[in-house]
């Protein structure tokens, strides 16, 4: 009966688990994504975050210190701040009444987009990567239809393999990039909770013999 | 020397005395098992929030302007600010998931029956106390969800007869949510928590005078009681490391599984969320007010279908005791209950539409018939056991109940 | 109730029993102690304050002669660029009430950086001709910062400070090589005030 209902309680978990995550407003599967957390790969996405999103995107919430902290030298900081200081955010050289003008709306700020839309990643991944031409000869994109957001990583002119493994590998930076601008301490976080989980379960196990040893007594009266 | 400090202390306050008597030698059943553990780890859990809401509140900005941009300060700038949000907002899961366990215990092993129906009716008023933390809690990021979500079940107050659009005004202080409504709910969200412990004092108080229950149903007063410590300390400690263990998994690995992704936009008056979802926790509840059609009655079937928990003592007529244990049919219905609350929760979850409109409104119908029914069957139940023939510890039982009851009777 | 095996062998055993609630204690008021960790570090300053504790300026556009001002952890701070007929006449005394040689209040001899905050009552003195006067009550400050005549008592502090590569200077942080520091009781302004020392660590 127990492992009736241990099973029932794992099929209704899953399904709750799937439905929540189609609560999504896009149809289009998102092409999975495997980020990668590396040095470099984070140095490579900010570079294109810096030379093509900044163009139009803010992130109000990365300082030039924070890049620091991601393990940027000093030196590869400099080159990109220029002569904003250390403390200033990200900011985009697109003037607002500009970016109104052109898109009449301003460019959503890029810092929590990782974690603002299901399974960030992948969305932004399959979102930059979608571009196609429609029969019309307009550029769309099927997972924002509408989307005035230009092609940037110019995924509908780059069609020979090795200049589409660029575009992707561009794409993948960038949200690797963007996941840790979402979340700068994750990696902190994580590796302070392996350290956590350990001591927990060794503290339980103490526990768990400790109240066996106790409710024991129970048994010599 | 630990030990003069202590006499001097037991002269002139009843220190060792209440510990003892309401603590350590604190007569308990000797056959809880681990659902009765679910009680104090909705202490522990409300320690939790409370520390980890203090010291939020050392860098959260109330404002309108600012609350979404303090919150980000929290999870980048504070020392440990990510740590402790994330414990806050996982914490406030695990405080309903606790919960609702502990109510199913209450409900399956019949915990609501005389004499803890006090017991059950200030847990009743926890709950509701609870869920109102939550949900201005919920407010306080200012995200898209924040937002809308306290703009529609603010708006539910507008269905009050005559005084409907005044109450909504009153409560947000503003024509729409605004930087009103968010500082009032920071004093408020704030001030509920230890308004809960005075409540939670009082449960305390009243679980002391009727003792616990326990699964056999048998009443164990006086008979087969064991001293609250060492044996209850330990196997709360041990269940309060099993918790822990799956709280940590949570905050540290996957975080953002109880925050809606929405919720990471700052909140647009202009902009409505293509598909607003309380949190899960509401999911029930939100399902049912959906389910009908006329906005008074929605709002009106959701309060209901909040409180009737209260009514149980009075709608379970069955005589026979220790809940379901005994009673097969009143399994069935609790069966039903759980698997009725599932479907409403992904009727609640899922955007209303065809089919899923018609599953919502059966589910509906099912929570409220099988409240209303139970006087109905409990009793018919009883009857037909009492047919078939009780076995004889069950007949025991009920004679103690009636003993009991006549010496309630008796004093009042 | 039965008896126990006093023999620390036998798991049942008071001393074994002990041993492990001592164990189980030790280890869970480690983990206390530790939880509270985070608790106590998130009321420490937050890292975008703490970013504050030091601000770096640009030199190169301030003329021989011209003071600039800028802001540091809340405070003015004036960069003097000096004159050598200024620097010879800062050397030829020691100041007024609170004398010290003018080498020891400078790492470079032609670049005075002191705290603007009159160490009588906190006003921001203005700059005159050959110092600084403050408006409040009077005091007057030479090119080194030292108070000459007035009520307050002491020189404008030096701040800890150092030279970050061309014309830059970076205020909060000192090279302890270079500068010897030192807080001051909290009622005066500027918590920390910097001697400069020689390479060998002495007093200049």
């Amino acid at each position: 009966m127990k492992q009736v209902i241990v099973s029932f309680f794992i099929v209704v978990l899953g399904v709750f688990v799937s439905a929540s995550s189609q609560a999504g407003t896009t149809e289009v599967a998102l092409k999975p994504i495997k980020v990668d957390r590396s040095l470099d790969s984070l140095r490579r996405g900010a570079q294109v975050v810096f030379d093509t999103c900044m163009r139009c995107h803010s992130l109000r919430y990365i300082t030039y210190r924070d890049l620091l902290d991601m393990g940027l030298s000093k030196d590869e900081v400099d080159a990109l701040r220029g002569d904003r200081g250390m403390g200033e955010y990200l900011q985009t050289t697109m003037p607002p009444a500009a970016a109104k003008f052109h898109f009449g709306m301003l460019p959503p700020d890029l810092s929590l987009m990782a974690k603002a839309r299901k399974n960030g990643p992948s969305y932004i991944y399959t979102l930059l990567t979608s571009y196609e031409e429609m029969s019309n000869g307009k550029i769309d994109n099927p997972v924002f239809p509408g989307i005035r957001m230009p092609d940037i990583l110019n995924v509908t002119v780059e069609t020979a393999p090795e200049e589409r493994a660029v575009v992707e590998q561009k794409a993948r930076d960038v949200v690797a990039f963007l996941e840790w601008a979402a979340d700068p301490r994750a990696q902190e976080r994580r590796e302070l909770g392996a350290y956590v989980l350990a001591y927990l379960v060794i503290l339980t196990a103490l526990l768990y013999w400790r109240k066996r040893k106790i409710w024991s007594r129970l048994d010599d009266a | 020397m630990a030990g003069r400090i202590i006499d001097w202390i037991d002269q002139r306050f009843p220190l060792t005395k209440f510990i003892k008597h309401e603590l350590t030698e604190y007569p308990t059943p000797r056959n809880l098992s681990y659902w009765w553990n679910f009680g104090s780890l909705a202490g522990i859990v409300l320690v939790i929030q409370i520390v980890s809401g203090i010291f939020l509140a050392m860098h959260y900005k109330p404002d309108a302007l600012m609350a979404f941009d303090s919150v980000e300060h929290i999870m980048r700038n504070v020392n440990y600010g990510w740590l402790i949000r994330y414990m806050h907002s996982t914490g406030a899961s695990a405080f309903f998931i606790v919960i609702y366990i502990h109510m199913a215990r209450t409900l399956f092993y019949g915990s609501y029956r005389a004499p803890r129906e006090l017991m059950w009716w200030t847990g009743q008023v926890l709950l509701l106390m609870l869920m109102a933390t939550a949900f201005m809690g919920y407010l306080l990021p200012w995200g898209q969800m924040s937002y809308w979500g306290a703009q529609v079940i603010t708006s539910l107050f507008g269905a009050t007869p005559f005084i409907g659009d005044d109450v909504v005004r009153w409560l947000r202080g503003d024509f729409v949510v605004g930087d009103a409504t968010l500082t009032r709910f920071f004093a408020l969200h704030y001030l509920f928590p230890f308004l809960i412990v005075g409540m939670v004092v009082i449960h305390l108080v009243a679980l002391h005078m009727v003792k616990s229950s326990n699964p056999s149903g048998i009443n164990l007063a006086d008979k087969d009681n064991i001293p609250f410590h060492p044996y209850y300390t330990i196997k709360d400690l041990f269940g309060f490391g099993v918790f822990f263990i799956v709280f940590a998994y949570f905050v540290f690995y996957s975080p953002n599984t109880f925050i809606e992704a929405d919720n990471y936009e700052p909140a647009n008056p202009l902009k409505t969320p293509p598909h607003i979802v309380p949190e899960w926790y509401f999911l029930p509840f939100y399902a049912i007010l959906r389910a009908i059609p006329d906005l008074l009655g929605g709002v009106v079937a959701m309060g209901v279908s909040v409180v009737i928990f209260a009514l149980m003592p009075f709608l379970d007529r069955s005589k026979i005791p220790g809940g379901a244990k005994y009673r097969p049919i009143y399994r069935i219905m609790f069966a039903l209950f759980v698997i009725d609350i599932l479907v409403l929760s992904y009727v609640g979850l899922k955007p209303p539409s065809g089919t899923l409109v018609i599953v919502g409104q059966v589910a509906t119908f099912v929570y409220f018939a099988l409240f209303t029914l139970l006087p109905f069957i409990s009793r018919w139940e009883e009857r037909w056991l009492r047919k078939k023939g009780l076995p004889p510890e069950v007949e025991e039982l009920i004679r103690q109940e009636e003993e009991e009851a006549a010496k309630r009777g008796r004093r009042a | 109730m039965s008896e126990y095996d006093s023999d620390s062998n036998n798991p049942e055993s008071p001393e074994r029993r002990e041993f492990l609630g001592k164990v189980t204690g030790v280890v869970a008021g480690t983990g206390i102690v530790a939880a509270s960790w985070p608790f106590i570090s998130s009321m420490n300053p937050s890292t975008d304050v703490l970013s504050k504790a030091t601000t770096e300026a640009d030199i190169s556009d301030i003329a021989p002669g011209q003071v600039h001002t800028v802001e540091w952890q809340g405070k003015p701070v004036f960069i003097l660029h000096r004159t050598d007929q200024q620097i010879d006449k800062m050397r030829q005394s020691e100041g007024g009430k609170d004398p010290t040689a003018d080498q020891k209040r400078v790492l470079e001899p032609n670049w005075l950086v002191v705290v603007g905050i009159c160490t009588h009552l906190g006003c921001v003195p203005n700059r005159v001709d050959d110092g600084w006067l403050c408006p409040c009550h009077g005091s007057v400050y030479d090119n080194s910062g030292r108070i000459l005549r007035g009520p307050a008592p002491r020189n404008l502090h030096v701040p800890p400070y150092q030279f970050t590569g061309e014309n830059r200077l970076l205020i909060g942080q000192a090279d302890p090589q270079r500068q010897r520091c030192e807080r001051v009781d909290p009622d005066a302004a500027g918590d920390t005030f910097c001697v400069s020392t020689n390479p060998n660590g002495k007093e200049v």
